[in-house]
């Protein structure tokens, strides 16, 4: 390791024999004006012992050390340069003459009060990551929102108007409960992509138009007017809007699939707020952005009043569909089994987490599980061959209803009831009572979404499963993350030591397929192998080539 | 620019013993290592290392392992490639699903051998390299 220098303008006969006792130190002289420059320059420089009575010079030193993270010394030669030495906040100073003694201590205690500097450093340097996180949303690309305020202050001003438009996309947020976060992250990276684009060649393009992103799931446009060009009537957003909507949905339905765009929704709010001087600047499009917000979710009530609406005349109208989706032998690709899933024939239920999620606002959920169940077991004879299972999606409330009882099946001993815990289990004792009595009547049970928080080892120990359905965000990218790999494996070793038999849902790519049936489990479900369908599917079917569509 | 060298791992363990054996045993197997000591400097190092691999001790005073692992994973540009390995005392089911949801690749549960620990940067390693390609 080279040596550390100790930089100084000062003759001192005291400063050579204190600096012998400190190891692997050099000094060397400069005259005082050209001390702040070479500390600055050269990191070899550890340390600075300052003598000179120039105030200037000596402010000038000691900053620049600071600068650099470099302890000052001051040897002062009367009070005043003490007090200045001081009042600098140099790490140390001492009066002159000196003894050797007292040099040496004074440079050890001013290295030792400069050793924080690094952590200093260090904090800043998190700060500064942290920061750059804070403006601009690692995932979109987009900026937030301080930043575009910032940018559209001076715009603002100059045009007078601007024009807040609120996205709510309703429903990102159970993308993110039903198929984990990896995959509304994705979702969103794709909805900011699209909505780039869309602004690249919409006829607002003549103004200036700014994309924020709230990181909740909301975007916030900014549109200012270009000069001379009346803001964009109520009208042309109302179309603008429409557009996107039409842009951004078939987006991610080509990148995502059906099921995805089935949840994606956005209602819009709209806010115009206008200059005023009086008004601090911050506060007027706070307040559009609130105002917007509300406006967009006043839609949204709206929006939901119809669909129940919807609801009631679809549950009157017997206006639900069943897709079965196969479950296949991992090691043979033969069908196992089908999962029922329930669809709402009016476009705006088509989802089933939409469909429920409305018949759970206006109470009507055991109707509505009570048609879908029907409707799934109406299918089962001429669906299903002989020997094939059909696994129905029951929610723990349901157990409650007094109309679903074990009776309701004349095969019990084809149906698995697949339950899930989104929805809590009020009545641990009781909800098991239930369970003990289906089970009796021949029917198996699946615990759903396993792994994906909801359902612990715990609670699938507590249900006594037959199958184990492992929760897609599992199995999403399981071929690279070894921690999923462990999760599953830990799974499996479990149902096989309780005489169970684990279920990998949402295989969507070979990888995938491949890390599930290396890692021993025992049935598959997803696009990969096949996509949901009315008609019959093949009974072997080989990777994506033969999916039905 | 570091194609051509031997792969990075940044070491962050606030205890210095087990940084030292940690960093000792993976050097005499051709890495390159760095050790932090705490969050905050391993943070620091992170944009100058840029390191394949990062091995992050859980349980540290200041800023955790968790917290750690999400910043780094939420980094703008290197957050995509590295692979954050966490060194854990806890072996539940539960913590398994919170280094996922943070972004973490794997983890090495404490106390550990050190050929375990060897096998484990190996294959994340090899990993990333197939990612990145």
């Amino acid at each position: 390791m080279s040596n550390s220098i100790l930089l100084t303008d000062s003759d001192l006969p005291s400063l050579a024999p204190a600096m012998q006792h400190l190891e692997g130190w050099e000094v060397e002289r400069l005259l005082a004006g050209e001390l702040a420059n070479a500390v600055a320059s050269r990191p070899a420089v550890r340390a600075v012992l300052v003598a000179t009575t120039d105030p200037t010079i000596l402010r000038d030193v000691v900053e620049r050390a600071h600068g650099c993270g470099v302890p000052v010394i001051v040897a002062c030669a009367d009070d005043t340069v003490r007090r200045r030495a001081v009042e600098l906040k140099a790490e140390e100073w001492f009066r002159c003459p000196a003894t050797p003694d007292e040099i040496e201590q004074r440079v050890r205690a001013a290295l030792a009060r400069v050793q924080p500097a690094p952590a200093q450093a260090t904090a800043d340097r998190v700060d500064r990551v942290e920061l750059e996180q804070m403006l601009h949303d690692s995932l979109t690309g987009l900026p937030t929102l301080p930043v575009m305020i910032e940018r559209s202050r001076n715009l603002f001003k100059e045009r007078g108007e601007l024009v807040v438009l609120y996205l709510n996309f309703v429903r990102y947020s159970k993308i993110e409960e039903i198929y984990g976060w990896e995959k509304l992250d994705a979702v969103l990276e794709t909805t900011a992509a699209a909505v780039r684009e869309f602004l690249d060649d919409t006829a607002l393009s003549t103004s200036r138009v700014m994309v924020s992103f709230t990181n909740d799931d909301d975007f916030i446009f900014f549109h200012v007017p270009a000069a001379g060009v009346a803001a964009a009537t109520e009208g042309e957003i109302t179309e603008m809007v429409a557009r996107l909507q039409r842009h951004v949905g078939g987006r991610i339905e080509a990148q995502h699939g059906e099921d995805i765009a089935a949840l994606f929704d956005i209602y819009v709010g709209r806010a115009h707020v206008y200059y005023n001087p009086k008004i601090r600047l911050e506060r007027l499009i706070y307040r559009g952005i609130r105002e917007a917000a509300n406006a967009s979710r006043s839609i949204e009530e709206r929006e939901r009043a119809r669909r129940v609406a919807d609801l009631r005349s679809s549950l009157r109208d017997r206006g639900v569909y069943v897709d079965y989706h196969p479950i296949v032998v991992t090691e043979t690709r033969q069908i196992f089994g089908y999962e029922a899933l329930a669809r709402g024939v009016m476009r705006s239920l088509r989802s089933p987490e939409v469909m429920f999620d409305v018949a759970a606002e206006a109470d009507l959920v055991w109707e509505l599980s009570r048609l879908c169940r029907a409707r799934a077991i109406e299918g089962m004879d001429s669906r299903l061959q002989p020997g094939e299972l059909l696994f129905l999606n029951v929610d723990p409330h349901d157990f409650s209803d007094p109309a679903f009882d074990e009776h309701e099946v004349t095969h019990p001993e084809r149906v698995v009831i697949e339950i899930t815990e989104r929805t809590a289990i009020k009545d641990y004792p009781k909800f098991r009572e239930r369970l003990r009595i289906f089970r009796e009547r021949g029917f198996r049970f699946a615990v759903d979404d396993a792994g994906s928080g909801y359902a612990g080892l715990g609670s699938i120990a507590n249900l006594e499963p037959d199958f184990i359905k492992l929760d897609i965000s599992l199995i999403n990218a399981i071929d690279t993350n070894f921690i999923k790999q462990n999760l599953v494996e830990t799974m499996v070793k479990f149902a096989n030591d309780h005489g169970a038999m684990v279920i990998a849902e949402g295989v969507e790519r070979a990888e995938e397929f491949k890390a599930v049936k290396d890692l021993g489990v025992h049935l598959v479900q997803g696009f990969f192998l096949h996509r949901p369908s009315h008609l019959p599917p093949p009974a072997r079917v080989e990777g994506k080539t033969a999916a039905v569509p | 620019m570091q194609d051509t060298k031997a792969p990075s791992i940044l070491v962050v363990d606030d205890n210095h013993d087990n940084a030292e054996i940690i960093r000792q045993y993976l050097e005499t197997r051709g890495y390159r290592i760095t050790v932090a000591h705490s969050g905050d400097e391993a943070l620091a190092l992170f944009e100058t290392v840029r390191p394949a691999l990062v091995l992050l001790d859980v349980m540290m005073p200041g800023r955790d392992g968790w917290e750690v692992c999400r910043i780094m994973k939420q980094h703008p540009t290197l957050g995509r490639s590295v692979r954050v390995v966490m060194v854990t005392a806890l072996d539940e089911w539960q913590d398994k699903r919170e280094a996922l949801q943070l972004g973490a690749d794997d983890y090495v549960e404490k106390p550990f051998e050190l050929p375990t620990l060897a096998a484990t940067v190996q294959r994340n390693l090899a990993m990333q390299r197939a990612l990145a390609s």
